[in-house]
């Protein structure tokens, strides 16, 4: 009796952390369309977005501590929701970086994306990060995570490809400095996001394997541990 | 089964050897009892005429082992005693034996002792001279010899019940095995037990009946996985825990489910989009909700409804439509009626301007002529429109048209002939390659594609540059190139120039001409004619436009 209870109750958190999931791809997929397009109002939506995120995030936080509370799991059960706990956090920041690339575009610097920056493929790139993190948790499925940990170095490319164009074309007279400098920031904050689902996928493979070996690898690699 | 036979193996055992005892014992004990007591009379028959003829001597001699002998006088006092000393014992005369030996001369009486574990017999015989001479013999009663036969009867009851055990196992096992050997699969095919036929019969009848039904549902779900599985529409069918429980192959494509076995498995492991979790949430709380979304870059249109009662939802019916096309379609189709009324309104409002300024008697009299010049320009490009407009709307209903033979360089060279002047205009060389190619054709048609693909290459050429004109044969096609020297198409362009009033450069359509409807006539006239149309294009180098008609 108490097990199938506790089981349902591991079945909800799954639930809501994949909702959380939805709605952190669709924030970024939300943002990125909004700066491909230049899109101001549709950026304006993404605080009400980010405050669906942040309330699932208290959701789940509250959910992992009852469980731990009243049902003390251990193993397999122990590793879900103590990486549950750690992966929400990470999926929140996903929806916060979003939000914060979506503030900059309603500065309205921003009218059109410049040649030649690789800023699309970032976008891109990030989505399909986020996209597959999620995937790996829902499916439960390790090779994915470890894709996506190993696709983070791509994102980092990219954003060191952008830094250096972004370089070049402030060099050039009569550039919209402005632009340049937000779309600067807003890489940077696709560069932590690829980061963030990167962690989601870590924490995915810690709950199947009980192995924090990878996690810690990459927080050596130059993630960024201060954001935890 | 070999419980219930054990018991009663056992209990008919049992009841057997009790009986059988009861019976052995009464009927022999009887008999030795009243052998025993015929015996007592003739020893005390014996004793009397002893006692008669030698008196008190006649005990010396006696050995005291059966019998014992008291000898009692006529007032009760006994005498003498075998065994216990005779001055001690009490007076017997209300001994029943002794009375009646008192009174008939012969008494005879049975009594239990103290512990009931003995019988004695007693047998009493008055002697000539008054006195009574009486004999005892004891012998044990039924119950003590059943308590010494105890060890016995329970080694019986023992064996008797091991004995039942074991036949007990042996027979259920025996009649049980042929019911377990039974082929229910086909019951009627069983030999064995005749008594067992009814149920067989009744198991092969409900066997039929099931399979019956079962064929029934098994066929009614392959219809209804027919109907939905070849919907293009996609179909889902939730629960209410938001598990799937049905999805066609439409609905996994949209949603980009590679696995095929999706029952029990909640929609949104599946899928992850906002506007259909949203919908589904909504459908639960009892609204019935249409939404557009983006599902692998198509646009879907998600209806959800509850289904079941208000009260007791039993799950989400979830049909997803793709309209894309739908969605093109209506866009493509409102701006064409914007385009049109715009290419419409444009030439009249110069007309209109025109004549208004003469009408108000505003022009000097040499402005006159330039003013209707003008005004026949516009008034000759408005005839243009509407007639390309009237052109498309043919080709549009497709039907009607003359197929003869036709040669298709001749038919180029008499085009290139008509352009001539606008490109001399343009200085642009008009040159045309090839061999006569005969075809069966539209003419009128061919003459069309002819003068709109030549038209836009001498329109969009740059000066000095040229458009060359190919007819051959290919595989038996008949192919039609037009290439020129032109500003190209960009490549994102490239879909959309055949589309109606679509321009690359918004802003020059004015100063080229044009009515932004050539290449739409183009594309129908080739439907028509079954022709394919191959765009390749570079920007600032050239754009070649083959047709490749039907041999």
């Amino acid at each position: 009796m108490m097990r199938s209870k506790f089981d349902m109750q591991l079945e909800e958190l799954k639930k809501e952390m994949t909702t959380m999931g939805m709605l952190c791809e669709n924030a970024i997929a939300k943002t990125s369309h909004a700066l491909l397009t230049c899109d101001v109002a549709l950026a304006k939506e993404l605080p009400e977005l980010l405050n669906q995120v942040t309330q699932k995030e208290r959701d789940i936080e509250s959910i992992c501590l009852r469980l731990l509370l009243h049902q003390q799991p251990v193993a397999r059960d122990l590793r879900t929701v103590s990486s549950a706990l750690k992966m929400v956090t990470d999926a929140q920041r996903i929806g916060t970086q979003s939000a914060d690339i979506s503030e900059i575009i309603t500065l309205g610097n921003i009218r059109t994306i410049p040649e030649g920056l690789p800023i699309r493929d970032m976008a891109t790139a990030v989505i399909h990060m986020v996209t597959d993190s999620i995937d790996a948790f829902v499916k439960q499925d390790g090779k994915i995570a470890a894709s996506v940990i190993q696709y983070d170095d791509i994102v980092d490319g990219f954003f060191n490809s952008m830094k250096a164009a972004l370089i070049a074309q402030l060099k050039q007279p009569g550039v919209n400095g402005e632009a340049l400098v937000d779309l600067l920031m807003i890489s940077k904050y696709y560069e932590r996001i690829g980061d963030h689902a990167a962690n989601i996928a870590g924490w995915v493979l810690f709950s199947l394997t009980g192995d924090l070996e990878i996690d810690t690898a990459y927080f050596e690699e130059g993630g960024h541990p201060s954001e935890k | 089964m070999t419980k219930r036979i054990f018991k009663a193996i056992c209990a008919a055992a049992l009841s057997v050897f009790v009986v059988t005892m009861l019976l052995i014992m009464g009927v022999l004990y009887n008999y030795f009892s009243s052998v025993q007591q015929s015996q007592l009379k003739a020893q005390t028959a014996l004793a009397v005429q002893g006692v008669e003829q030698q008196g008190m001597a006649f005990f010396d001699g006696l050995p005291a082992e059966h019998f014992r002998i008291t000898w009692i006088a006529a007032n009760g006092q006994v005498l003498y005693d075998s065994v216990s000393d005779s001055e001690a014992m009490e007076n017997h005369l209300q001994r029943e034996e002794i009375r009646q030996a008192l009174a008939d001369g012969l008494g005879e009486s049975a009594r239990y002792s103290s512990t009931l574990m003995k019988q004695y017999l007693y047998c009493a015989q008055r002697l000539s001279d008054g006195t009574v001479l009486r004999l005892s013999i004891s012998h044990n009663t039924i119950l003590v010899l059943l308590l010494g036969m105890l060890q016995p009867i329970l080694i019986v009851i023992g064996v008797a019940l091991v004995l039942s055990f074991f036949l007990a196992s042996r027979l259920s096992k025996r009649i049980v095995e042929p019911m377990n050997k039974l082929n229910l699969d086909e019951p009627l095919e069983n030999e064995g037990y005749d008594e067992l036929s009814p149920l067989l019969r009744r198991i092969y009848s409900q066997q039929q009946h099931l399979k019956a039904q079962q064929a029934t549902l098994t066929q009614k779900q392959n219809q209804l996985d027919a109907i939905v599985g070849h919907l293009e529409e996609g179909m889902i069918l939730l629960d209410k825990d938001c598990k799937v429980i049905t999805a066609n192959q439409a609905a996994l494509h949209l949603m980009d489910v590679k696995n095929s076995k999706v029952a029990g498995i909640p929609l949104l492991s599946l899928n992850r989009n906002l506007e259909l979790q949203e919908s589904v949430r909504q459908a639960l709380a009892g609204e019935s909700v249409t939404k557009k979304t983006t599902m692998r870059g198509r646009t879907i249109q998600i209806h959800a409804a509850a289904v079941g009662q208000e009260q007791e939802l039993s799950g989400v019916a979830v049909v997803l439509f793709d309209i894309t096309e739908a969605e093109q379609a209506e866009q493509r189709r409102r701006e064409f009626t914007a385009n049109v009324s715009h290419e419409l309104k444009t030439p009249l409002q110069s007309i209109s301007g025109y004549s208004e300024l003469m009408k108000c008697g505003m022009t000097r009299p040499e402005d006159v002529q330039p003013f209707a010049q003008r005004i026949y320009n516009e008034a000759q490009r408005l005839i243009r429109l509407v007639e390309d407009i009237i052109n498309l709307s043919h080709l549009d209903e497709g039907s009607g048209y003359e197929w003869k033979q036709l040669d298709l360089y001749a038919a180029a060279q008499e085009v290139l002939g008509s352009l001539q002047d606008i490109a001399a205009e343009k200085q642009v060389k008009l040159e045309c390659q090839g061999s006569p190619t005969m075809m069966q054709a539209v003419p009128e048609l061919v003459r069309g594609m002819i003068y709109n693909l030549c038209d836009n290459a001498i329109k969009y050429n740059r000066p000095g540059g040229t458009v060359t004109l190919t007819v051959t044969r290919e595989n038996g096609c008949p192919l039609l190139r037009v290439a020129d020297t032109g500003i190209g198409i960009p490549e994102e362009e490239q879909d959309r120039i055949f589309e109606r009033f679509y321009r690359v450069d918004k802003s020059r359509s004015k100063e080229v001409g044009g009515t932004g409807l050539g290449l739409s006539i183009v594309k129908h006239s080739a439907l028509v004619l079954g022709a394919q149309i191959h765009l390749d294009s570079r920007l600032g180098q050239g754009t070649t436009i083959t047709l490749r008609f039907q041999p």
